[in-house]
């Protein structure tokens, strides 16, 4: 190696390195905010260098606060959201890709159109809508609009579109339907792609704000996201407590990450066009 | 018969693709559709096993009319180019796939795909992937998994393509075998020449969605109908000279080949003899030359020697290219010039014009 390649690497590692920090200090910082007393946080002494131990935030949080409910709001919510997106997107896909029909290609371009359309234009008729059924409040008011992702759609057709047409007539001449390609061999056969959809969906879903905090307004019904807003009460902000939140709400998405990191990258590639 | 083609048609998009086919392939024979690309073939093999619908004409499968039945309700099995295999089941389950979904009995299963496998010698494959198998391999699992739908008729389409030389005459020869020991009517889709002559004992010589001729594989090689069956059978190909008829008598015409300098070529017919003048096709078959004293003068530009067989490139003073096949010669003719001719009794004529033969 060049002493010139060795100091661009030195270089390159050192702007990495700085940008990793100043992503990482708000968390380590929320960490060490969470894990210190309410007034140890305030006072001029609490340094960037976590010096108490202190869980009673984090129990205060849990016991003392809705956010074993949040938790399961959250959970049901994302969870089904994840399953019906990924189901009807499929079927949706494999029908626009596969199946020959009048308006085929005008039912793909509204998918396309939809993908456009930013979901702040529609809040209001959809908060309209979900009043008329009376869903204001509840897990359907909460997971309905957010049922429809068209990147999913877009996704499985490109990938629905490459398997060969030879296999389909293979299963088609084997006495095979529709219903049988697509479960048991178009699903199997991308079943990659279908797991880093299903992760991406299930962390978007889990960290959706704005919706939630719209259709939501009893305490006990709230998402997550939405639920640390009403960790502050009338007497003040409480940061430790609210870092403690904020950190327990992440905690889910970041060890799924975590988990199916080499998935996720992949999905967020393939639907933002990096890799098809 | 097992299958029966009468009048079939077929176009796509305003394009007549197949223009009013009609066939016979006896039961348990072994049809082969040949020709060059874009002849219709392919088309015609998947309007038999109902994946392109057909526009005109009846398909009968053992005296049943299948014109208007779905693909899977007609008793044949496919094998692709590509093989389709699934390549996220194992073998067994591909070969078992529509037994599965026929929901039949899990112990008929299990037999069934172990005799296709014994049959193709794949008993140690069963539990591997289409990934982890050769590409002969994975031609034995796509004929497995149509064997084991025990068909009423077979149908390939350019199987071997895919395949590298050596293991394609290896499976040229396990094709034969396995037609003969099932007993039932295959029917083959090749752009070989060669595959055609080796596996079939009917040829269909397909040009622009027309059947040019069907027969034997012999009768195809001596007997063409037209130039075109001609020059598509055999290998190296017809040699083609058109010439003029310069005099006829007594079954003999006489013809001088254009750009031959005056040299002449006798040919014997059985019918009426082309007039004085007339223009033809010579058509002379590279093993049918000889080497002669005089005769037609030709300068060789490459001479192959593969052994017990040598081809000669030659060119016309004309430019024209003949090729000569020699057998177990050992003169080294590189870049000589010579006289060759044929036996009146070898030589083809086609109509000048029609490209028809004149027998």
């Amino acid at each position: 190696m060049t002493t010139t390649r060795r100091i661009e690497n030195l270089i390159m590692t050192g702007l990495t390195c700085l940008g990793a920090a100043i992503w990482f200090f708000p968390i380590y910082w929320a960490f060490v905010t969470s894990i210190r007393s309410e007034d140890r946080v305030v006072s001029d002494e609490a340094g960037l260098i976590p010096d108490e131990f202190n869980l009673g935030s984090y129990i205060d949080a849990l016991f003392n606060t809705q956010m074993l409910n949040w938790y399961l709001n959250s959970i049901v919510t994302s969870v089904v959201i994840t399953v019906v997106v990924i189901i009807s997107g499929m079927m949706c896909a494999y029908a626009i890709s596969q199946l020959r029909f009048a308006g085929r290609r005008l039912l793909y371009v509204v998918v396309l159109g939809s993908f456009m359309v930013p979901t702040q234009a529609l809040v209001v008729t959809q908060f309209i809508l979900m009043d008329t059924l009376g869903a204001i409040n509840t897990w359907t008011g909460i997971i309905l609009p957010q049922l429809i992702v068209p990147v999913v759609i877009i996704v499985y057709k490109q990938f629905f579109d490459a398997v060969p047409k030879e296999m389909r007539e293979a299963v088609v001449l084997d006495g095979g339907g529709e219903y049988s390609l697509l479960f048991r061999i178009y699903l199997p056969l991308n079943w990659g792609i279908t797991t880093a959809l299903a992760i991406v969906t299930f962390i978007m879903s889990w960290n959706q704000f704005f919706w939630p905090f719209l259709v939501v307004t009893t305490e006990d019904m709230m998402t997550i996201p939405v639920g640390i807003t009403q960790v502050n009460d009338a007497f003040g902000v409480f940061y430790a407590r609210l870092m403690s939140v904020a950190l327990l709400g992440a905690a889910p998405v970041a060890i799924a990450y975590l988990i199916f990191q080499k998935r996720v990258t992949e999905a967020v590639m393939i639907s933002s066009g990096v890799k098809g | 018969m097992s299958v029966r083609l009468t009048d079939v048609r077929k176009s796509f998009g305003g394009l007549d693709v197949i223009h009013g086919v009609s066939m016979e392939i006896p039961q348990g024979g072994f049809g082969v559709f040949v020709g060059p690309s874009g002849c219709g073939k392919s088309t015609l093999l998947r309007m038999i096993a109902g994946l392109e619908q057909t526009d005109g004409g009846k398909i009968e499968i053992e005296g049943r009319d299948v014109t208007a039945v779905e693909p899977a309700d007609r008793e044949v099995a496919m094998v692709f180019q590509s093989y389709a295999l699934y390549p996220h089941l194992s073998v067994y389950d591909n070969m078992a796939f529509s037994l599965k979904l026929a929901r039949a009995p899990k112990a008929k299963t299990r037999e069934m795909v172990h005799e296709a496998a014994r049959i193709l010698q794949l008993e140690e494959q069963l539990d591997k992937k289409p990934a982890q198998l050769s590409g002969g391999q994975r031609q034995r699992v796509a004929i497995g998994r149509a064997i084991v739908r025990q068909p009423k008729v077979f149908l390939f389409d350019e199987p071997l393509s895919n395949l590298d030389a050596e293991l394609r005459v290896q499976m040229r020869l396990e094709l034969t075998r396995l037609h003969r020991q099932l007993g039932t009517t295959m029917i083959y889709v090749t752009h070989d020449q060669v595959e055609a002559m080796t596996l079939a004992d009917r040829i269909f010589v397909l040009r622009s969605g027309e059947v040019q001729q069907a027969g034997a594989p012999l009768e195809l090689y001596d007997n063409p109908d037209n130039r075109f069956v001609g020059g598509f059978i055999g290998s190296p190909s017809m040699n083609f000279l058109p010439a003029r008829v310069s005099g006829s008598a007594d079954g003999m015409i006489t013809c001088s080949p254009e750009g031959g300098e005056g040299a002449t070529q006798q040919v014997r017919l059985s019918g009426e003899l082309p007039g004085e003048g007339a223009e033809v096709l010579l058509g002379i078959r590279p093993e049918h030359l000889r080497v002669v004293e005089g005769g037609l003068r030709v300068r060789v530009e490459v001479a192959e020697e593969l052994g017990d067989v040598s081809y000669l490139y030659t060119r016309m003073p004309d430019g024209r290219e003949i090729i000569v096949e020699r057998h177990r010669s050992r003169e080294n003719l590189d870049g000589a010039t010579i006289g060759i001719e044929a036996d009146p009794a070898d030589v083809l004529v086609f109509d000048g014009d029609t490209g028809q033969r004149m027998r």
